[in-house]
């Protein structure tokens, strides 16, 4: 478990870059954080997460094609790695299984 | 929105992005930023945009996406720093002998610097605190005399006057009467116990303004205005009235007590230092020491110091200031019937000095002030510097001989992958932790010996460890100068060939010492002349205390102040002379010593006042014991008698008198001091000649008449007990004068003060000169540990196969005395040319004999062998097998 733990704004990030599923770069990754959460990201904090999952395998990059919009600027589109996937279950599973094991709520 | 053109993020901000941005992630990042950035601006108008962009920019700013990090996390030479401190710590404690001699060497260089650089800055301090220093001088005259040129800062009374009313450009002018170091009696009013003070001086009232005082009671303007007023530094307001106001209260001074001072200011005496130290300073209005002073243009007593108004040339003003001296000098000698009058008032010059400049740069000024030297500040800052230089060079000598051990290391680190400058920043790393232990070492040496120093030099340094600049000086000092050692050895070490250590062919240090050999040639050659030197300051002291002085300075004691006992001097002196162990006593407050009464006449033969010039003599004032007491050598005639009544019309004349008036067969003859010839004096003895100034100066001709001045009594004790008579001495004078403090003192003692600057020079320079060659033997030491080293293989079958210790102990030994020899040539001459240079300050001087040069060489090379012998003596004495068995 300890091998592949996610930080809990890892693992939105990557469940973001999922729903966008092949769309994710950067702006989209926020916007999309922001309205589904009501939660503001910065750039700056979103980068280096991306990054570090990279880094982990989790996710994996590539640019896109440059347009007229953001300076000329390209995209860098994110997707979610098999491994990525299959830490996103496990830690799914894990939260699934404590649910389970709460015996009254609400 | 219209402004859709100009809608753009702030440049500045987007131009920091890209500088920090790592390249591989700028491209997609920034394209972020403006795509949010063009979000806002529709959203949320302009300014807000703009704001969330910088908000943007300065949240990227995180080590993660910075370009920096990532190339330094690449090269990783944090490690390696970490590597270079571990191997030169290990280094250090490896070779401790070899440390030590180069931490010890350089921190004693640093400790000399440290406490030069105290000194020289004292020095330089001096009257650097006056707010108008720029336009603050005082002045000085010249004239040329029966040929002879004089500079001096003493002033005819009404001189400042004259200058007030002729020249505007002068803002303030005011005169000071000093008294230098004459002790007064000082006591309150009311009060019988005395007790004797020294630092007074006569003063206009101008004098607060211009030396800028800092008046803490009573009003600047007014202070000195009335006569009879005085104002005292508040450390002496503190002694003589503590607790109290001291403004209005008086004091007795010498006893007088029909005209006791009244105190109308007290002074913050710590202000800066100061040429001119006084703790009391007298009005000087209404007063005349001589009736008729106020216009007299022959006597000059006084100092004199002004302030330029702004924008005044002093060039042209002092050349200016010639007239007065054909306004009213010129009349004054015509008066006094000078036949030269145009000639000699042609040759006076006045010069107006920076008072900033007068405490090292006027040393051709004759003045009542003790005085630096700017020569001393040069030579000693120079002898410090040295003694750095040869600490360094201690270090490169060690490093480089070293560099054998070190050479595989150097092999291995390039194999493996490091550059030259990695190795060059690597060894410059040591270099610089070896200059910081130094320092840190040399301040705790400083520390220890600031007290010693301060002692022999005669100051009060401190270390200035709080202020701010301190610290960090020293640091970048440290750091520099341990760049400037390592920078040579750096070089060298790093540049061997891999491929030639790795094999073993390169024997290191033993062979290259080229450069080593020229750097001990330079250490040996400043230590040689540093002996040199200290040796001939040595015996010129030597010289002048025990020269024919042409009186007896032994067993004389001295008794100041006699004058404020007022009619009972004699019984003062019969009862002395009535102890056992008493030989003579004589009043008089004129003594071959400084510090005591002088006065300056014009001399001429009975008769020629009106035709001849006259010569400048002292006439000196004694009594019937005078020459006895300070056996002065009685060359013609007689001393004075007292059953002869005509004697008090005789005079005693020295033979330089005698020779300058040209006067043959003197006894009986008459000479006069009175331009009007009204007064006569008879010669009935002539003296030998005897030093009473400094012997930096000629002896003048000198007149001793009969007369009550009773300044000083000196009695001449006989050898036996001094102590003895010196404590019934005591005894006598509480009995007689039970209200006065006795204030007695040795004439020896004395004439070694008016030496003071010499002698305190010598022992400065003696004490860095055995620094100096202490370091560099330290260094000679080493190396010659390092040769034997080397050369142990060598020795040990020199000795299998034979060789006596002798041969041993010589072969080793011309290695290192070659340097030496060298050195020697070297140094002589330049020695000699220094020295010749400060003995031409004194009138009477030792000659540069050979020997003192052949002392310093054997000396030097005495040093050098015994340096070295120890180690050859301990290589020649070896067991063979113990260099051998090792292979």
């Amino acid at each position: 478990m300890g091998k592949h733990h996610l930080g809990e704004f890892e693992e939105i990030v990557m469940l973001t870059v999922a729903i966008l599923h092949g769309q994710a770069y950067g702006v989209a990754i926020i916007e999309e954080m922001e309205t589904r959460l009501k939660r503001s990201v910065s750039i700056g904090s979103l980068q280096t997460v991306l990054k570090r999952l990279e880094e982990k395998g989790y996710l994996e990059s590539e640019m896109g094609e440059a347009t007229k919009m953001r300076g000329g600027k390209r995209k860098r589109y994110f997707k979610v790695t098999n491994m990525g996937k299959e830490v996103l279950r496990q830690a799914k599973d894990q939260r699934l299984g404590l649910w389970n094991a709460i015996p009254d709520f609400v | 929105m219209s402004t859709e053109n100009n809608a753009s993020p702030s440049p500045l901000f987007l131009r920091l992005f890209r500088w920090f941005c790592d390249p591989d992630i700028a491209e997609d990042l920034e394209g972020d930023l403006l795509e949010r950035f063009e979000i806002r601006l529709e959203k949320k108008g302009l300014r807000k945009a703009r704001w969330l962009f910088v908000k943007d920019v300065a949240q990227l700013f995180r080590p993660g996406l910075i370009r920096f990090f990532k190339e330094s996390q690449k090269r990783n030479s944090l490690g390696m720093y970490k590597n270079y401190f571990k191997t030169a710590r290990r280094n250090l404690l490896r070779q401790k002998m070899y440390s030590s001699i180069k931490i010890g060497g350089f921190a004693m260089g640093i400790a000399a610097c440290l406490l030069i650089a105290l000194y020289i800055a004292d020095e330089l301090s001096y009257d650097q605190h006056y707010e108008q220093k720029d336009r603050f001088y005082r002045l000085a005259q010249s004239y040329a005399f029966n040929g002879i040129e004089n500079k001096q800062t003493w002033l005819p009374a009404p001189f400042a006057r004259a200058v007030r009313e002729d020249f505007p450009q002068v803002e303030a002018i005011g005169r000071a009467r000093t008294l230098g170091q004459r002790e007064i009696r000082v006591r309150r009013t009311g009060t019988l116990q005395n007790s004797i003070e020294t630092g007074f001086t006569y003063g206009d009232s101008t004098l607060i303004d211009l030396f800028e005082m800092d008046l803490q009671l009573g009003a600047p303007a007014s202070a000195l205005r009335e006569t009879s007023s005085m104002i005292i530094s508040s450390e002496k307001a503190d002694k003589y009235f503590p607790g109290e106001n001291p403004v209005g209260q008086q004091l007795v001074l010498n006893g007088d007590e029909a005209n006791p001072v009244t105190i109308t200011g007290v002074f913050n005496p710590a202000r800066g230092k100061s040429h001119f130290e006084f703790d009391f300073i007298i009005s000087m209005s209404n007063v005349e020491f001589f009736r008729g002073e106020a216009n007299a243009w022959g006597a000059n007593n006084y100092q004199v110091y002004l302030r330029l108004h702004p924008d005044t040339d002093p060039d042209a003003l002092q050349i200016e200031m010639h007239n007065l001296a054909v306004k009213y000098l010129l009349p004054f000698h015509k008066r006094i019937g000078n036949v030269n009058a145009e000639g000699f008032v042609e040759t006076v010059q006045y010069e107006l000095q920076p008072v900033t400049d007068i405490h090292l740069y006027t040393s051709d000024t004759r003045d009542p002030f003790q005085h630096g030297n700017v020569r001393f500040v040069w030579l000693f800052g120079a002898i410090a510097g040295l003694i750095l230089l040869i600490a360094v060079v201690n270090f490169i000598n060690l490093s480089t001989a070293k560099s054998a051990n070190r050479a595989m290391e150097v092999g291995l680190r390039k194999a493996i992958g490091s550059r030259k400058y990695d190795l060059i920043i690597q060894f410059l790393i040591e270099s610089v932790m070896f200059s910081l232990l130094s320092f840190a070492l040399g301040i705790i040496l400083t520390s220890l010996l600031l007290p010693y120093f301060n002692e022999m030099a005669d100051k009060t340094l401190i270390l200035p460890l709080s202020a701010w600049w301190f610290v960090p000086g020293l640091l970048f000092a440290s750091v520099l100068i341990g760049i400037m050692a390592g920078m040579y050895p750096a070089f060298y070490l790093s540049s061997f060939k891999p491929i030639q250590v790795l094999k073993g062919s390169l024997s290191l240090g033993a062979k290259k010492s080229g450069l080593r050999g020229v750097l001990v040639v330079f250490q040996f050659t400043t230590s040689v002349a540093l002996i040199i030197a200290t040796l001939v300051v040595s015996r010129q002291m030597d010289f002048i205390m025990n020269t024919e002085l042409g009186f007896d300075k032994e067993q004389v004691i001295t008794l100041s102040g006699t004058n404020t006992l007022g009619d009972r001097v004699p019984t003062l002196k019969n009862e002395l002379l009535n102890l056992s162990g008493v030989e003579s006593v004589t009043a008089s407050g004129y003594l071959p010593v400084s510090g005591t009464y002088r006065n300056d006449n014009l001399f001429w033969k009975d008769g020629r006042t009106k035709q001849d010039e006259g010569l400048g003599c002292q006439i000196w004032v004694g009594d019937h014991d005078y020459i006895s007491t300070l056996g002065i050598v009685l060359v013609e005639g007689r001393d004075f008698s007292r059953e002869m009544a005509t004697d008090s019309a005789a005079i005693i004349i020295n033979q330089q008198m005698v020779k300058d008036l040209g006067i043959v067969d003197p006894i009986g003859k008459k000479v006069t001091n009175d331009p009007d010839n009204q007064v006569v004096w008879t010669i009935v003895g002539v003296i030998e000649d005897f030093h009473f100034e400094s012997l930096r100066g000629e002896i003048s001709g000198l007149g001793l008449v009969l007369g009550n001045n009773t300044g000083i009594m000196s009695v001449k004790v006989s050898t036996e007990d001094v102590s003895a008579s010196l404590a019934s001495i005591k005894e006598t004078w509480s009995r007689i004068a039970p209200e006065q403090p006795i204030a007695y003192d040795f004439l020896n003692d004395r004439f070694a003060r008016m030496y003071d600057d010499v002698s305190r020079t010598g022992s400065i320079f003696t004490s860095f000169a055995i620094f100096a060659v202490f370091v560099a033997c330290l260094g000679l030491f080493a190396l010659s540990v390092f040769m034997v080293e080397q050369r142990n293989k060598e020795i040990s079958i020199r000795l299998v196969l034979g060789a006596s210790m002798n041969h041993i102990l010589k072969s080793l030994g011309l290695n290192f005395l070659k340097p030496v020899f060298i050195a020697l040539f070297i140094a002589i001459p330049v020695a000699w040319y220094v020295m010749r240079d400060w003995l031409s300050e004194f009138q009477y001087k030792i000659g540069l004999s050979w020997d003192i040069f052949v002392i310093a060489g054997m000396t030097a090379v005495g040093i050098a062998i015994l340096t070295v012998s120890y180690q050859s003596l301990k290589a020649a004495v070896m067991k063979p097998v113990n260099g051998l068995r090792s292979e």
